[in-house]
Order: C-alpha cells, then structure tokens, then sequence
C-alpha cells in the first residue's frame, strides 16, 4: 500500500514527458523485466548457504549435494550477470535516449521564442534548464526508475522471505527499519538545507571574484588591495563555515543511519539467536524450527531490505527535484511563440524592395512609454537612406520592427505595399540582410561567419565580399585565414574587424533590403568611406538601410532620415537639411567640432 | 599567451610540472595540520579494525548455536559487546570525518587565500591577458576539485587499502589454505579494474568534453538568438545542435556501458571466489571440522564482500585524483606568474605632491617595437591643469595609465617631485593620483558603498558633501533609498553620465593630490553633460589635474593643452600660445566661433 502510494507520486508526468513512456516503454519493460530478474535470483543465494550450513551442522552434507549447490549458484551468477548488464543498457541507456530528445525538444523550442522572452529570462537560467534541471528529470527516469522497482521488488522479496521464516521477528525488523528510512528522508531535508547554504556561499564567493576582477582597475587605481582581500577573506571563511556545518549535519546523518541498521541487524541476530536457542530440540523438519542455516537466511535477507529501504529517502527527494525542474522545462515548452506567420499569411516569396512606414506607433511590450510616435516614411526601391539621431531616439526599433521581431498593428509596416504583418516571416528575414549592433559573432570560422547564411559555402564568393568589406587582409593574416577560429585559442577579433565581418556577413546573403545598424562605429574614417563607396556600387537597385550616429556614414546617402525622440524630424538629402534643418546642422557642427578635438581629418570643407 | 585551453579536456594537460612535483606542492598545504592527518590516519586504523571484528560475532553466535549446550546468556554477552563495537565504532567515524573534512576545508581555505591574494597583485595588463572566468574558476572550482582530494580520494584509499589488507590478514590467521586460494583471484580483479580504468577514464573524458562543448554551443546561441533568427538559421542551428547532442548521448552511453560491463564482471569475480569459499570451505567443513566451522564458512561470506567493495571503489574514485591533479597543475600555474609591475626594493613612500610631474623622453610600447608612445616630454606643474588632445590612438590613455604605473615604461623617466616614479611605493603612488576612467566600473552594492570602497575612515557627511560638489547630489535624491539605491552588477541600472558623476565623487572623497581623467567618449544626455561639465569646473580650481579630452568645453577651461599624432607631442602651449602657431588648435578655436555655434548651444537648452 505503502509502496503503491509511493509509486504514484515518484512518477512524473506531463505533456512533454507521456510520450517518452510510450516511446519506451518496451524498453523500459525489457529492463524493469532484467531488474526483477536480478532482484529474484539474488534472493535464492542466501538459502543455498543457508542450506549449506545446514548440511554442515547436520553432517548432511556430502561432495555431491554441495557440487550441486555449486552449480546452482553457477547458474545464478550467470543469469544475474547478464540480468545487471541488461538493465544498466535498458534503463540507464533509455534514460539518456529521453535525456537526448527533451534537450532537442528544448532547443527547438528556444529557437522560436520572441527576443521578448530572451530579454526577460537571463541566459544563465536558460542555461540552468538545459543543464541541472535535464539532469533531474534524467535522474528520475534512470536510477529514479531502478531504484522504484528494487523497492518494490528486491525489498518486497526480501520482506517475503524474512515473513515466511518469522513473522514476529520481521516485524521487529522492518518497523525500526521503516523508521530510520523515513527519519533518513525527514534528516536529508536538513541536510539539503544546509547543502543550499554551502551552494550559496560558494555563488557569493564566485560572484565577488568576478566581480574583483572586472573591476580590478578601480581597485588598483584606489590601492584597494588590501581591503579587498579582507573582505574576502570573510567570504572564505564563510564558505569554510557552511562546508563544516554541511558536513557536520550529512556525516552525523550517514554515520547515524549505519549505526541503527547495525543495531538492529544484531538485534536480530540476537533474537534469532534466542529463537533458535528456544527451538534447538526441535526436528529439522518441523514448521516451528528455526535452525542455524534460517538465522543464516534472515540475516542475508535482512541485508538486503537495507538498500531499498534507504532508496526510498533518496527516491522522495529525487521525485521533488525532478518535478520542481519538470515544472520549469515545461514552464519553457508552454511559452507561447509570439512572433508567427498569421492564419491569413501571404504566399509571398520575393520582395522588391520598397518599404512604407504608415502612422507606426510602438511601445515595447510590459512599456508604457511611446519609442516611436507617428511615423510615416516612404523608402523607395533602390534607395540607400540614411537614419540618423541621438542615443535613445529609436532608429535600432526601427529596425527591430522591420525584421518581425515584434508584432504590430495592421498596416503599420508594409513592404511592397503589403502589411508586413501578412508577410510570411521566413521571406521578410530572408529578404533582409542585417549588420546588427552589438556585432555577434560565433565561435566559429570567419568562412562560416560570413558565410552565415549560405547552405554551401563558396570560398571564392566570401574571399570577394570580405574585400568589398575591407577585412580581406585582416583575415589573411591570422595564422590561420578563413579557417581561423574566432574567440578560441586567443584568437579574439578588434571591434573593428568583428564590424566588417558582420558587415561582409549581411553582404553575402545579396539582400533585396540591407540594414545596418550602427555598423561603421569601430572602423576609422577612411575605411569607413571605403566600404561605403563599394556598398554604392554593389547595393545597386537595391534597398539599403544605414544607421548611423556619424554624419560622414550617411552623407553620401540618397534621403536621410533624422529621427529625434521617436519621431521624424527631418527628411531629406544631406544638402537640403543642411539648408533648412536647424536640429540637422547642429548636429553636423557639433560632429565637426568633436572630430577636430579627436585630431581627425579636417572635414570643415567637406561638409559645410 | 596563446597556450592551449585544456579547460575542457585533461589529457591535454600541458605537462609545466610532473606529476610528482604537483604533489609535493599540494603536499605543501598538508604540512600545518600534520597533526590532525596523523590522527586521521591512526584512526582509521582503529576503525578497520573494528569493522573487520564484525563477522567474527557473527561466526561466534551461529557457532555457538550449533552446539547442543549453548547457554543463551553467552549469545547475550556477544551482542552486547558486539553493539558497544559499534557504537565506539560509530563514535570514532564521525569525529574521524569530522576532523578530516574540517582539515582539508582548512587546506581549501588557505588554497583560496593564496590565490586571490596573489592575483590581486598582479598587474592591469597581467589580468587582460587571461580571460576573467578562468581566473574565477583558479579560485572556486580547481580549489573545490582538491578538496574533494584530500578529504574523499586520499583518506577512503587509505580506508580501502587498509580493509583490503585487514580482509586478508584476518582470512589467512583464520584459514590459511583457501584464503591463498582466494588470493588466486586477485590478478583477474586487477586487471579487470585495469582494463575498467582505461575505458572508463577514456569515457569520462569524452562525456566531460563533450559536456562541456555542449555548454559553450547552447550558452552561445542562446545569446545570439536573434540573429539566428533574422538570418533564418533556425533548421540548420537545430542540425547542428542535433549533431552535438548525438555525440553527447553516444558519450553517456558508452560510459553507461563500460560501467554496465564492469560492475557485473566485479561480480562475476565476487561469485567466482564466493564459490570457491563454499565449495572448498564447505568441503573442509565436512572433512575436517576442526579446520572450518560453518560459522567461520559465513564470516568468510562477508569477508569477500568486504574485499570487493573497496576494490571497486578505488577503480571508481581514481577520476577525481585525475582532475585534483589538473586543477593543481592550474592553480600552480597561476601562483608561479609573477607580477610584472612591483615595488623596487627601497621604494619609498611619496610625502605629499608638491612641484611637478615630468615626462622625460618617455619612450613606450605594450607590444615590443610597436611604439605607443614616442620620446614624450612634458611638464605638469602643482595646481595645473592640462588636456591631452588628438585621435584615437594617439597615445593619450596611455600617458594616463603610464602616471600610474600600470605599466613600465621601456625608456625615458617620469618623475613626481623629481622622483622616478619606480622609486615610489606603488600603494604611495597610486594613493596620491585619483583616477576617473572612462568605463566607470561600479561594484553591486550601493551608491554610497561605492563611493566609500571600503573605506571606514570616510564619514558619510563626507560622501553627501563630495556628491554634491560635484552635482551627483542632483539625480541621487531623486531615488527612492538615495545614497543606499542599489547598484545592480556593474552599474547597469546608471546611464553613463551618471556614473562618470559617481566616479567624480569617489575620487574626490578619497582626497588625492593629483587627478587624472579620462573623458567619456559615450554619448550623454544634455542635461546631465552640463552637470558634468559644471563640476569638472570646479574641480580643475582644487588641484593638479590632467584630462585625456574629447570635449571642447573641457579644453576651453584648462591652462595647458597638449596636441597628440601618432605617439608624439605636435603643439603645446596655452590658448595664446597655440593661437598664435595657427596650427591644429587654431583650426579648432576658430569654428568655435563659427555664427552656426549659437543655433547648436540654443537646441542644447532648448531641448
């Protein structure tokens, strides 16, 4: 009963995880089948000994019965043998299969949510789900399942046995044993109390070394040293209170669980003891005798009971874990996936090109403040427009809009005339080449870096669009050229050359639209004008996007667009703001006057 | 620099110490609590012993019982003697584990301590060149990795050997003919734990590799999903992933199956000599009683049990001795690099700023030959204030972090007072020049903590007062907590002028001589810019200051300028002075006064 109710709770269940039981099922049959196997023959060893002391005291025994033992217990051995290898394959092995599929499941599904969900989840829990929590719930489905069923059947067996020979003294037996099983789990809850004290001690030391480090500059630069290493010194010391106090609680907590069940166990020889002394006159082959070789019997039976009864401690403890971390997988899988194609999607393949903004209004999703206000903008095909504007006046929404990483309203956006919103997804972001910000760049080759969005990747092509890009001979020189390996092994990439091969890598998709944001902000002047001039040339007919906080970036440009608290504060070429725009040529003073403080080209003629 | 990351895969050890010299330096640790080792060691003889006696009680009873003329009294005196066993046995454990794991927790302490202390002294450029989460990693992980070798490899091998040896002993007083015939196992064990050593060790290496490669794919594309998306990569990105999660489960798998062939194979050999016990040891009991009692038949029973167990778990604990011995070769690693910016011997202590700063011929690469800075010479006297202008690149920063010894100078001489500054205490020198970079590195904690760094000395009036010198005050009452608003991780929840304000008042509130400022590039609100400006005013009347410059209303205020190409000095002077050479200065001053100015300052205020 007891076990039955046990069984229930231990199981997880959910959406997410039913399938795999049905998936698995044989196999997991094939080796629950093999463990019960193992768990039945191991059971009959103790009453071949048992018999064989029999035998002995009795001088029953002669060369022949014992060989016959001996070869029963051959035949055990084998058959437990192959029994243990089978199960550890079944289950353990099965546990990994199920391992392996949620973690696919997991990462397909990260793959659709919105940056809404990727700006409200830290990575580093994301992380903690892929990596404690799959763990857990592995752990439930592997030595969870095996440790289930040995409770079940080697401690129920075995419980049996120990019956069949004395009722009364099992009774003794299994009571006190039930006990410390139970007191173990209630104990291990202190214990694990204690063991998040010692893992968040360690965090606390972890995070203030990192956090030294980073700011080893400000301590060096206030001769801080010292005091820092006071402070931590307490962190230490801290960490060497908790890891005793831990270690205190779980080694009085096993050292204690071993002493009852060797107590108990002697007190069951000495009962036993006393039951055998109270039937020694009694014939061997009487129901109420209780000979040497059943004492023999129970005290390996009594063994036996001892594993799965402390498995139920760890099986209760193990079940909330994996539910807890069960829960948040699922938390993970059930996030709805925002940014869809609509029901009334449009079979839209290719796109020309042309990009209108009608009356957008747009606030973050959980804002409640306005980024952009009103806009409307027309950008026709084959026009290179430049957006320009102040830290925090929404040129990067724009573009944040412009690539369906947000919804919108209907007919905010249309490219080509139609509602971006009717716009299958895959054809929007395949029609669009992207220089994003924040330059990311994989760990990978620089060839498959830019090479990104290419399924099979032309050396010839990405060496040409690295020289359009200017980072041609920047690769060239790594020891290891386009084979090199970004961020690994001390090869890390200058922000100016993470920003061309970014640039080279939005280049080789041949876009019908390119943006790029901010993408000129870590490449001198005249780099910069370089790539600008092979982008006129090579964006031809083609819609181009520049954002940029430098004037030079997007003079050059066909219409510039000045953006100023969200909305539109001037369009036009750079000419005719200049004339008309007083915000414009503000601007375009305070640049010059920065650039001559900076020591730059004298751009004065140029641009005024 | 470029050395191999054998973070992730420990055969690639780079073997800079032998094994041998890596424990005696680990050994090193062990010496002051030599003691308390000692003890630990003795006692586990003391508890091999007592849990070896076990089955001896055991044969007692069921021998005693076999006899016709057992008095129950006798069967009575074993079990209590037998409990008081255990309970000393008990007793003993605990206090035995105790002492050892508070000693190796000791050890991991001092360890730490090391570590941190010594890295704290290493130079700026000494912590650019290691990435920063490996040096967290020198200080918590490897250290944690050791500890788990002091207290759970080296005491339970002990432990195990010991039993090992105290099995045989007590078999062989006991039965020396089948226990030499037990012995004829031993090989077959070792080598089956030989062979499980190998395969394991080759198994746990490609699972913590590929683990690890695991990691490092998922915390990357989690952080770079959007552009994964935008670049509709998703299907391939899933291939890929696919990819490394097949390996990863292939990898668990073979570890599963080594570990489902060994322990079974263990206990084939269990089985083997348990029949060999019974068979020969019941054959003996039949024939020649004296020699074998069944009793005696089930303690040997036990004995194998025993035997077995520590033999498996030392095969199985052997992989933390490995990674014990690459986290040491690590630690050690670290703990051997020597700061490359120290105090000389007889440095002394700077008694106050008084006359000047020089730059003599100051010749500077951070890369051999690649001159940074060249033949600079310059004069900053007590009270000046001085701006550095020119491109990036031009060396300014690096004169900056030169002053303050970030970095040694490779020719030439800078001099505070007339004194090389390698003549002066690093600690005398950095205390005397307060230094406003242009990242301002805030630590989680609050406004005011971070202002004080730790500092008791500096009363709170103090921190208000400086705050508001230099118009912090303005935005810090309008927070809810004020001065104790919450910093989040390094600053996050400040704009960037906002925390160029909060480095304005840590610096001043530790009263320095000399301030140095490198000017923030990044863009900052009008309102907050001109806060900034205004208190960068005021502080250039208290002292000695020295600006790296990006903005023209700074160098507007200053007594000299200093024009910076390419490593050189090419115009300094005062505002006449440069006028007057109608240079690069002059360009510049004279579109200050270009009619268009006015329109800019007029949306400056207006907006």
């Amino acid at each position: 009963m007891f076990m039955l109710t046990l069984g229930g709770e231990r199981m997880i269940f959910g959406r997410y995880v039913n399938r795999f039981y049905l998936k698995y099922g044989f196999f997991f049959a094939l080796g629950v089948l093999a463990l019960i196997t193992v768990d039945w023959y191991q059971l009959l060893i103790p009453d071949i000994t048992g018999s064989i002391i029999e035998g002995i005291q009795y001088n029953t025994l002669t060369a022949e019965i014992l060989q016959n033992y001996m070869i029963e217990l051959m035949k055990i051995a084998a058959i437990m043998i192959i029994g243990r290898f089978l199960w550890r394959i079944f289950i353990m092995g099965t546990s990994r299969r199920i391992d392996y599929e949620l973690r696919n499941d997991m990462f397909r599904h990260a793959e659709k949510l919105s940056q809404r969900y990727y700006q409200e989840n830290k990575s580093g829990g994301l992380m903690a789900l892929f990596t404690n929590d799959l763990n857990a719930v592995r752990m439930a489905f592997g030595p969870g399942l095996m440790m289930f069923f040995d409770v079940m059947f080697l401690g129920g067996l075995a419980f049996y046995r120990m019956y069949e020979l004395d009722s009364t003294l099992t009774f003794f037996a299994l009571i006190p044993l039930l006990m410390v099983s139970l007191l173990a789990a209630l104990v291990s809850r202190i214990t694990g109390k204690k063991f998040k004290e010692r893992q968040k001690a360690f965090e606390n030391m972890s995070d203030f070394t990192q956090e030294n480090f980073y700011g080893i500059s400000v301590i060096k630069a206030f001769v801080n040293e010292l005091r820092e290493i006071r402070e931590f010194a307490k962190i230490n010391k801290d960490n060497y209170d908790k890891n005793v106090s831990f270690i205190k609680a779980s080694t009085l907590m096993h050292v204690g669980i071993e002493v009852f069940i060797n107590v108990i166990r002697i007190l069951m020889i000495g009962l036993g003891g006393y039951l055998v002394y109270r039937t020694i006159g009694l014939d061997l082959s009487d129901p109420g005798k209780f000979s040497v070789g059943d004492l023999s019997r129970y005290v390996s039976y009594f063994g036996m009971m001892v594993w799965p009864m402390m498995a139920i401690a760890r099986l209760i403890n193990m079940r909330a874990q994996a539910n807890a971390s069960m829960q948040r997988i699922n938390a993970l899988l059930d996030q709805k996936v925002e940014i869809q194609d609509a029901p009334d999607v449009m079979p839209i393949q290719r796109l020309g090109g042309k990009i209108t903004f009608h009356n957008l209004t747009f606030r973050y999703p959980n804002s409640k403040t306005e980024v952009l206000k009103n806009l409307n903008l027309v950008i026709e095909p084959g026009e290179i427009v430049g957006i320009i504007g102040r830290t925090g006046s929404g040129k990067t929404t724009i573009v944040d809009l412009l690539l369906r990483i947000y919804n919108l309203k209907p007919n905010e956006i249309l490219l080509d005339d139609t509602d971006i919103m009717k716009l299958p997804i895959k054809t929007i972001r395949n029609e669009i080449g992207y220089v994003p910000q924040d330059n990311f760049i994989f760990s990978d080759t620089i060839e498959n870096n830019i090479g990104f969005s290419a399924d099979d990747i032309d050396l010839n092509h990405i060496t040409k669009i690295a020289e359009y890009s200017d980072v041609h001979d920047n690769i060239i020189d790594f020891p290891g050229g386009y084979q090199t390996v970004v961020g690994e092994r001390g090869v890390t990439l200058s922000g100016g050359q993470k920003q061309r091969i970014s640039i080279a890598r939005a280049l080789l998709k041949d876009p019908t639209i390119l943006i790029m944001d901010d993408s000129f902000s870590a490449v001198d002047t005249k780099t910069e004008e370089m790539i600008i001039k092979n982008l006129q040339q090579l964006r031809k007919g083609k819609t181009t996007l520049i954002i940029a906080h430098r004037i030079s970036t997007i003079q050059l440009a066909d219409k510039i667009v000045l953006i100023e608290e969200g909305e539109i504060a001037g369009v036009g070429s750079h000419e005719r703001l200049l004339k008309s725009n007083p915000l414009y040529q503000s601007m375009v003073l305070r640049q010059q006057l920065e650039a001559e403080v900076e020591g730059g080209v004298t751009c004065g003629e140029t641009l005024l | 620099m470029a050395k191999p990351s054998y973070d992730d895969f420990d055969s690639l050890r780079n073997k800079t110490y032998s094994d041998w010299t890596i424990v005696k330096r680990l050994l090193l640790y062990v010496k002051p609590f030599m003691l308390q080792l000692v003890i630990a060691f003795v006692l586990v003889f003391v508890l091999v012993g007592l849990d070896l006696v076990g089955p001896l009680f055991l044969a007692r009873v069921l021998d005693s019982l076999g006899k016709a003329d057992v008095e129950f009294a006798e069967i009575i005196t074993i079990v209590i003697l037998y409990i008081g066993v255990i309970a000393v046995n008990a007793f003993i454990s605990y206090h035995q584990s105790l002492l050892l794991q508070r000693t190796g927790q000791k050890i991991i302490y001092n360890i730490r301590r090391d570590v941190f202390n010594h890295l704290e002294g290493l130079s700026i450029a000494q912590f650019n060149r290691v990435p920063i989460g490996k040096l967290v990693t020198r200080v918590t992980n490897d250290t944690d990795t050791l500890n788990s070798m002091y207290t759970d490899v080296l005491i339970n091998a002990l432990r195990s050997i010991m039993t090992i040896i105290g099995v045989f002993v007590i078999m062989f007083t006991a039965n020396a003919s089948l226990t030499l015939l037990i012995s004829l196992v031993v090989p077959f064990v070792i080598l089956a734990s030989i062979f499980f050593r190998i395969y394991s060790r080759k198994a746990y290496r490609q699972v913590r590799y590929h683990v690890s490669s695991m990691n490092a794919y998922l915390s990357e594309h989690l952080s770079g999903m959007k552009l994964i998306q935008i670049f509709n990569r998703e299907e391939k990105k899933f291939q890929e992933f696919k990819q490394k999660n097949i390996k990863l489960r292939k990898s668990y798998v073979m570890q599963t199956v080594t570990f489902a062939v060994y322990r079974p194979l263990m206990y084939m050999l269990y089985v083997s000599t348990l029949i060999v016990v019974l068979w020969v040891g019941g054959t003996q009991a039949i024939t020649t009683p004296e020699l074998m009692s069944y009793g005696m038949l089930i303690a040997f029973t036990q004995y194998i049990s025993k035997f077995f167990d520590p033999i498996q778990d030392l095969a199985e604990k052997f992989d933390t001795l490995q990674s014990a011995f690459t986290s040491g070769e690590r630690i050690f690693e670290l703990l051997d690099m020597k700061p490359d910016v120290k105090d000389q011997e007889g440095a002394i202590e700077l008694e106050g700023f008084k006359s000047k700063i020089e730059f003599r011929h100051v010749w500077f690469a951070y890369i051999e030959g690649d001159w940074i800075l060249k033949d600079v010479s310059f004069t900053v006297n007590a009270k000046e204030t001085i701006a550095f202008v020119g491109a990036t690149g031009s060396g300014k920063t690096t004169i900056l972090s030169l002053i303050v010894r970030n970095y040694d100078i490779q020719q030439g001489q800078i001099l505070i007072d007339d004194i090389d500054i390698k003549d002066i205490k690093l600690s005398s020198l950095r205390k005397h020049i307060g230094q406003m970079m242009q990242d301002v590195f805030l630590f989680s904690g609050t406004i005011e903590s971070n202002i004080r760094l730790r500092d008791d000395s500096i009363p709170d009036s103090a921190i208000v007062e400086a705050c508001k010198y230099v118009n912090a005050d303005r935005f810090i009452d309008k927070l809810p907590n004020k001065y104790h608003e919450l910093v989040r991780e390094r600053g996050n929840n400040f704009s960037s002028g906002q925390r160029q304000l909060l480095s304005f008042a840590r610096t001043l509130v530790h009263q320095p001589s000399v301030m140095i400022l490198d000017e923030a590039t990044a863009n900052i609100d009008t309102e907050t810019e001109e806060l900034i400006q205004e208190s960068l005013k005021k502080m250039m009347n208290i002292g000695t200051m020295i600006i790296v410059a990006h903005r023209l209303s700074t160098i507007q205020h200053v007594d000299k300028i200093i024009v910076m190409q390419k490593g050189k000095i090419i115009e300094m002077g005062n505002h006449q002075e440069l006028l007057k050479q109608k240079g690069h200065y002059h360009t510049l001053y004279m579109l200050q006064y270009d009619k268009r100015l006015q329109a800019f300052n007029q949306t400056i205020t207006t907006h």
